[in-house]
């Protein structure tokens, strides 16, 4: 009982409703509310950006215009969708992507994803949920399990904005091959996801 | 736009890339505006938000450097806070000198005091940079301490037969989280952050969790003012294999058996 007890008071529902209401503020201009959004999660937001732009100087540039935009745009956030934490994942990558790019030399939007686009895209897509401690291990670990084959075009796309006919040309693999081993390799994530952790 | 049996199929299968945001633009525009007409898949989709979140939660964890939430405060919320950056130093130094001569040659008291103001703001300025510089040294040897600390842990996080188990803040810690290494044969490696301070006479211990609900006492953890800490335990041989690790507000020294609040907790799979 007593363990089931602590596992159950695993729950960031508090969080959530804490980032909304701080959403609020920051649209009255309360810049108390943005530190405090950006000490409950600068530390992922961190470092999800330095593990796509790889150089610290690059990932705090990503914070600081993730944060700025947060703050510009906090009313035009829809409430009704995701948790504003999976915004603030969603809109670090796509603009730690976007400065990848850059990099490379490659155009910013219309590739894969586009910043702006995060933001105010109305169609139904689908809002990036985070998880809790056990089932990120459990995503972990899957995603450790995986062949090479299938989890290096999978690290290609996510945390590099490969294309996946990028990625075919990069690995010199067939187009339909690296399709169906990024899929066989998202379900396997998904399925870990599923797994009961008691 | 609309779409067929085969096109269903073949953009179904394209729902978990998408779901993780890796479709090119025109790839995307095609399965959006499927999706919005086909609520299986739209069911399929959602199944995938997770595993777009877990991604980016499964990246190694970072502190970011202090300075940079003054910086974003201050960018994002239009606070302009003064930077007296060496540049500023650099930008004066030829100006002044220019002032110095004019000094000289005309003989003007009223630019001396001028003068002994900008010296006076020339010097608080190169006070600020060389405390920059103490402040860097410390953070070298502060990295220095912690990479000799890290050695001894590293035995326990490569051996052959290490578990790692991941530890969450609970309600009295919400951000407080920690990661345990559990090798049976050579000890455990707690490594725990954001852990809040505890009233005076009071202590952290960390406890095994065996699937019978027996709790063993694995030792005590002393977080530092940053509520950060390390704990190594090299004697741990003969350890009941556990269900879950718990951190728990004891007494001072420890208790055999928890009686406080529980602030991290982590399931042994």
């Amino acid at each position: 009982m007593w363990l089931l007890a602590a596992l159950a008071a695993i729950g960031d529902a508090a969080a959530a409703d804490a980032d909304r209401h701080a959403l609020g503020r920051m649209v009255r201009g309360d810049q108390d509310a943005l530190a405090e959004v950006y000490d409950r999660h600068v530390r992922l937001l961190y470092s999800l950006a330095l593990r796509i732009v790889r150089r610290p100087t690059d990932a705090e540039d990503v914070v600081q215009e993730v944060f700025s935009q947060v703050w510009r745009q906090a009313g035009r956030y829809d409430m009704s969708r995701g948790t504003v934490a999976g915004w603030l994942v969603m809109l670090t990558r796509s603009r730690a992507l976007d400065r990848l790019r850059r990099e490379r030399g490659e155009p910013q939007t219309g590739d894969i994803e586009s910043a702006s686009r995060d933001v105010v895209d109305p169609g139904v897509g689908v809002d990036l949920q985070l998880v809790d401690e056990q089932q990120a291990a459990r995503v972990r670990a899957a995603l450790e399990g995986l062949p090479d084959q299938q989890r290096v075009p999978l690290e290609l796309a996510y945390y590099e904005g490969l294309s996946q006919s990028a990625i075919a040309a990069r690995l010199e693999t067939p187009l339909g091959t690296i399709k169906t081993r990024m899929r066989q390799a998202l379900l396997r994530l998904r399925d870990a996801l599923a797994e009961q952790g008691t | 736009m609309s779409t067929g049996e085969t096109d269903h199929d073949a953009l179904r299968e394209q729902l978990p890339v998408y779901a993780i945001g890796a479709l090119t633009g025109a790839e995307r525009a095609v399965v959006e505006s499927h999706v919005r007409g086909c609520t299986a898949c739209a069911a399929e989709l959602s199944r995938f938000a997770p595993v777009a979140g877990a991604l980016a939660q499964i990246v190694p964890l970072h502190d970011p450097p202090a300075a940079l939430r003054a910086r974003v405060l201050a960018s994002a919320g239009g606070r302009v806070i003064a930077m007296p950056a060496r540049r500023a130093l650099t930008a004066w130094a030829p100006w002044l000198a220019a002032a110095a001569m004019l000094v000289v040659a005309v003989g003007a008291g009223g630019y001396a005091g001028r003068l002994r103001e900008q010296v006076r703001q020339l010097e608080a300025e190169l006070r600020d940079a060389r405390a920059r510089v103490d402040d860097g040294e410390r953070r070298v040897n502060v990295a220095l301490v912690a990479l000799a600390d890290a050695q001894k842990p590293l035995a326990i996080m490569t051996a052959p037969d290490v578990r790692q188990i991941d530890l969450a803040g609970q309600r009295v810690a919400p951000r407080a989280a920690a990661r345990t290494f559990w090798s049976p044969s050579r000890g455990v490696v707690l490594m725990a952050a954001n852990l809040p301070a505890l009233s005076p006479g009071r202590t952290y211990q960390l406890w095994f969790v065996t699937p019978a609900q027996a709790k063993v006492s694995i030792g005590l953890v002393k977080p530092d003012a940053n509520g950060r800490v390390t704990t190594v335990v090299s004697n741990a041989a003969n350890l009941p294999d556990p269900a879950a690790l718990a951190v728990t507000d004891e007494p001072d020294g420890g208790v055999p058996q928890p009686t406080g609040q529980m602030y991290l907790v982590g399931a042994a799979h």
